[in-house]
């Protein structure tokens, strides 16, 4: 499958949905180009579960429309939509075995049966499942169900691959090894994607882009680095990576008076014995071990800075000198310069 | 935290009381047991001695009393009552009526109770919770009410033939025939086979459904592999209690059913009584017992099946 | 997600809606329709067939019940036993239903299962069968012959419905109070009983009902030194109007709609159903 990079692959146009009188997604935008995987990212309750659903074809938006390679399939049933959806808790069904359940989308179709044969067993090849395929959900390892979930939607050929949560079940070591199964594949067959998170981590490593979504609009749609780099609002920068939150004003690698919030990622503070230019003296309150690296928590007067260091660790009750090396300063929660 | 303190601590303390446990638990357990040993189990037994002919011991005043009562020529005892019953044409036509009016009704409950559980599992809505809530009231209505009820109601001078007769028409009177027995069971026999069914389908997780919907997926055949298969077990147990429930029914062919043929469990009373032959009457309830056991092992499989399903066993 | 966003209901054309209400009415007629028309017998002189409309209106029916010792006995004697019944079989069931709960599956299965085995013996059988212990044992037409007859009915409910809730109720919630300093008596007390109490609950409403109601055992063993109301019904029947059935009827069936509002939320919400599976 080779696209081109450029065409839209899904178009969500303005959706609004209300749910029991309360506005779950509010006029909400996003484009997702074809063979993209994109992650939408955001606390329980922020919509994005709802806006998935949307796009599967269990809830109907309310206003706006769904465009799927070209087509507007906003009123289409989720029977009907080309859309393949994995479940957070895969919805195996317990009473058939792993082929059956791979199966079914196929008997669905009335595909005849050595064709059924030939694309269960190519999908359950590409999920390494084909051991089990005669064994019940209840049978094989979570990670191995989540295979055969994933296996279920892919043997559908959708146009679009939609996964909810797929590894919050997970422990999690196999969640970072699924996660690149997952990644690898998708990059393999180029389908678009659309996944569900509420782990920045997921987020960060599986997609080609994130929308960070909070209160049913998306704040921030770009790249895992954009994020991280230039978080647009200070909503995104406390959900993505930690950040120290200081009141006031920025000048010069100092913090001044002022109103705005600088925020300061804690591994652009630097700590060393030596004064550098543009440091300033600062006391080392507390020093707490992170495996490969520490979190020291360093004071100089009011103002409190967390920093992460992973060599030349100090001991807490010493002094030395910090040094910013970055800082994002908001203004009412936008980002108005980074410094 | 305190998972490693407290997990070392319940497992020692498992592995030590368990055995102890298991014997207080035997004694909780004994009550009922001994209830059930001593007056079910203990007269069932008696009357199956009595059935072969054995009419000395607790027996002696129940022959004594009773007319036609064969006495064992065995040491093993005799048939000799078994064929009575076999070959008395009344107990042909109640055989039939019973099995009958069994299936009959047992097949129409469980079509009831799985149109309105799907009904409320994939479409829902006040109208559904109505009609089951609506379905519900039998659970509450005594069944010697109940049979009276409907008594009246097909009866010569009943509703229906009232409501009829405004519009010139002869409804028949239903009241005192076989299909008023149908009516009677079905009636009685509902809401717990809704309970049952409606549950077991409201269990089913809605993504399991979805999915299917997902998968391109109809209503029917969604109905078809996902619901009633995942629903199999509750589904099996209601048709199972059902069933046995109708096959002893008592009051309600006493009161709608005609005096011939009639249900088992009336001819059982009538033999029983009025006939004044115990032992036939006996024989009878082993026969209905016997039918009953083996809807029973349907029952005990499906359990048993579910049970493997999720890993129990 | 919100439960109510079902799969997108299919049904919402006017016809499908118009089936339905008509089937829901069917079912309405098919239930309600007898118990209304012998309700409203009790109210009436006559009603002489094929009028429309009954030929009078009268309390007479409920005054003539009432003044009937004869009756007045039967609905005594079934308040009194009915509660004995079920406290009895309270305390006879409930530790076991605890034990089973709390047993292997395995256990747990062979004493359900017996429960159920001895269930599934037809009732009018085992009353004719258990004629002869009750002449050897002197309980033929005794109080405390009726209310064996009628233990027995009420057994599995008090056995199958608690042992599944008791089974139902999670283990760490019961280790996290040990572990708070609660004894075992008391970890029972406020924590494992409250969590089973629905299930018990709707266990002794229908062993309330099974008792109330029981009518073929207490009429073999009671007859005719002991009458409840359900087997002075057997009586009525043949001897009275109409009328005096319907009133009496009525009467009957008071205590079973008062358990309604009682028990109604958990027997719908799946406690009854929960009870008759084997986990």
């Amino acid at each position: 499958m080779v696209n081109s990079p450029q065409e839209d692959g899904l178009v969500l146009n303005g959706l609004t949905k209300i749910l029991g009188g309360r506005v779950i997604i509010d006029n909400l935008h996003l484009v997702v180009k074809k063979g993209e995987m994109v992650s939408l990212l955001g606390p329980s309750g922020c919509g994005k579960t709802t806006t998935l659903r949307m796009i599967a074809g269990f809830l109907i938006p309310d206003k706006g429309n769904i465009v799927l390679d070209g087509k507007d399939v906003t009123t289409i049933g989720p029977e009907k939509r080309p859309s393949a959806m994995v479940f957070q808790n895969y919805a195996l069904w317990p009473h058939m075995t792993v082929f059956n359940n791979v199966a079914y989308p196929l008997k669905v179709r009335k595909l005849t049966k050595p064709d059924i044969e030939k694309r269960v067993h190519d999908a359950l090849a590409l999920v390494n499942l084909m051991h089990h395929k005669d064994s019940r959900p209840g049978q094989i390892s979570g990670g191995e169900q989540q295979r055969v979930a994933l296996a279920r939607a892919l043997v559908q050929e959708p146009d679009i691959l939609l996964l909810d949560e797929p590894l919050s079940n997970l422990d999690a070591k196999l969640r970072v090894k699924v996660r690149e199964d997952i990644r690898d594949l998708q990059r393999r067959l180029g389908i678009t994607t659309v996944i569900v998170t509420h782990d920045q981590d997921e987020a960060l490593s599986i997609s080609d882009r994130i929308a960070v979504m909070n209160n049913g609009k998306i704040e921030q749609f770009s790249t895992p680095q954009e994020l991280y780099d230039r978080p647009e609002t200070e909503y995104v920068a406390n959900f993505i990576g930690s950040l120290n939150h200081i009141q006031g004003g920025y000048e010069n690698g100092q913090i001044t008076p002022g109103t705005d919030v600088v925020g300061i990622r804690p591994e652009d503070v630097h700590f060393s014995k030596e004064e550098l230019p543009g440091s300033y003296p600062a006391t080392v309150e507390l020093v707490v071990p992170r495996g490969h690296f520490c979190e020291v928590y360093l004071k100089r007067a009011d103002i409190e800075l967390r920093a992460f260091i992973s060599s030349d660790v100090p001991r807490a009750g010493s002094t030395g000198f910090v040094k910013i090396n970055k800082a994002l300063i908001y203004k009412d929660g936008k980002l108005v310069k980074v410094a | 935290m305190t998972s490693t303190k407290s997990g070392v601590t319940v497992e020692s303390l498992g592995a030590k009381k368990a055995p102890r446990l298991s014997i207080i638990g035997f004694f909780m357990a004994l009550p009922p047991l001994l209830l059930v040993v001593f007056f079910v189990g203990l007269p069932v037994l008696i009357a199956f001695t009595f059935s072969l002919g054995f009419t000395t011991g607790p027996n002696r005043v129940l022959s004594i009393i009773g007319q036609e009562i064969h006495k064992k020529d065995h040491w093993w005892g005799t048939f000799a009552a078994y064929k009575d019953v076999y070959h008395d044409p009344r107990f042909a036509g109640d055989m039939r009526t019973t099995i009958a009016i069994t299936v009959i009704s047992t097949t129409l409950v469980l079509l009831m109770a799985l149109g309105i559980g799907i009904y409320q599992r994939m479409i829902g809505g006040r109208l559904a919770s109505v009609m089951t809530a609506l379905t519900l009231v039998p659970l509450f209505v005594p069944v010697v009410i109940a049979a009276w009820a409907i008594h009246t109601f097909y009866a010569g001078d009943g509703f229906m033939r009232t409501f009829f007769s405004q519009f010139g028409i002869n409804f028949p009177t239903i009241t005192s025939t076989v299909s008023a027995i149908a009516i009677g069971t079905i009636w009685t026999s509902l809401p717990f086979a809704i309970l049952m069914v409606t549950s077991g389908l409201q269990s089913i997780p809605d993504a399991l459904i979805e999915t299917a919907q997902d998968a391109g997926a109809g209503f029917f055949r969604i109905i078809r592999t996902v619901l009633i298969p995942l629903a199999i077990t509750p589904i099996v147990i209601a048709g199972t209690f059902t069933g046995i429930g109708i096959l002893g029914s008592f009051t309600i062919p006493l009161f709608l059913g005609p005096n011939q043929p009639t249900m088992l469990g009336v001819e059982i009373s009538n033999f029983f009584g009025a006939y004044n032959r115990p032992q036939q009457s006996i024989v009878m309830a082993f026969i209905v017992f016997a039918s009953a056991s083996g809807i029973a092992l349907i029952y005990i499989w499906a359990n048993v099946r579910s049970a493997k399903q999720s890993g129990r066993i | 997600m919100a439960k109510q966003e079902k799969s997108r209901a299919k049904s919402s054309s006017p016809i499908v809606k118009f089936f339905l209400v008509l089937f829901m009415l069917a079912m309405a007629f098919f239930i309600l329709g007898p118990l209304l028309w012998l309700a409203i017998h009790a109210f009436v002189t006559n009603w002489t067939y094929p009028n429309i409309y009954p030929d009078g209106w009268t309390w007479h029916w409920w005054t003539q019940v009432f003044a009937d010792s004869a009756l007045e006995h039967s609905i005594r004697n079934s308040l009194i036993i009915s509660p004995i019944v079920v406290l009895l079989s309270m305390i006879i069931c409930l530790p076991a239903a605890y034990a089973a709960g709390r047993m292997q599956y395995a256990g747990r299965k062979t004493f359900l299962i017996g429960m159920f085995a001895a269930n599934s013996f037809p009732k009018i059988g085992l009353f004719a069968s258990i004629a002869t212990l009750y002449y050897a044992l002197n309980l033929m037409g005794t109080i405390v012959g009726v209310i064996i007859i009628q233990l027995l009915g009420t057994i599995i409910y008090m056995t199958w419905i608690p042992a599944a809730a008791f089974a139902s109720v999670p283990r760490n919630l019961e280790e996290a109070a040990r572990d708070a300093g609660a004894s075992k008596f008391r970890v029972f007390r406020t924590i494992t009983l409250r969590l089973a109490m629905p299930g018990i609950l709707v266990a002794i409403v229908m062993s309330f009902l099974a008792s109330f109601d029981e009518a073929q055992g207490t009429y073999l063993v009671g007859a005719p030194s002991i009458y409840t109301m359900p087997t002075e019904m057997y009586a009525l029947v043949e001897n009275y109007p109409i009328q005096v059935a319907a009133v009496f009827s009525l009467l009957l069936a008071l205590p079973s709609v008062l358990l309604i509002g009682l028990a109604r939320k958990h027997i719908v919400g799946g406690q009854l159903a929960e009870g008759f599976q084997i986990k």
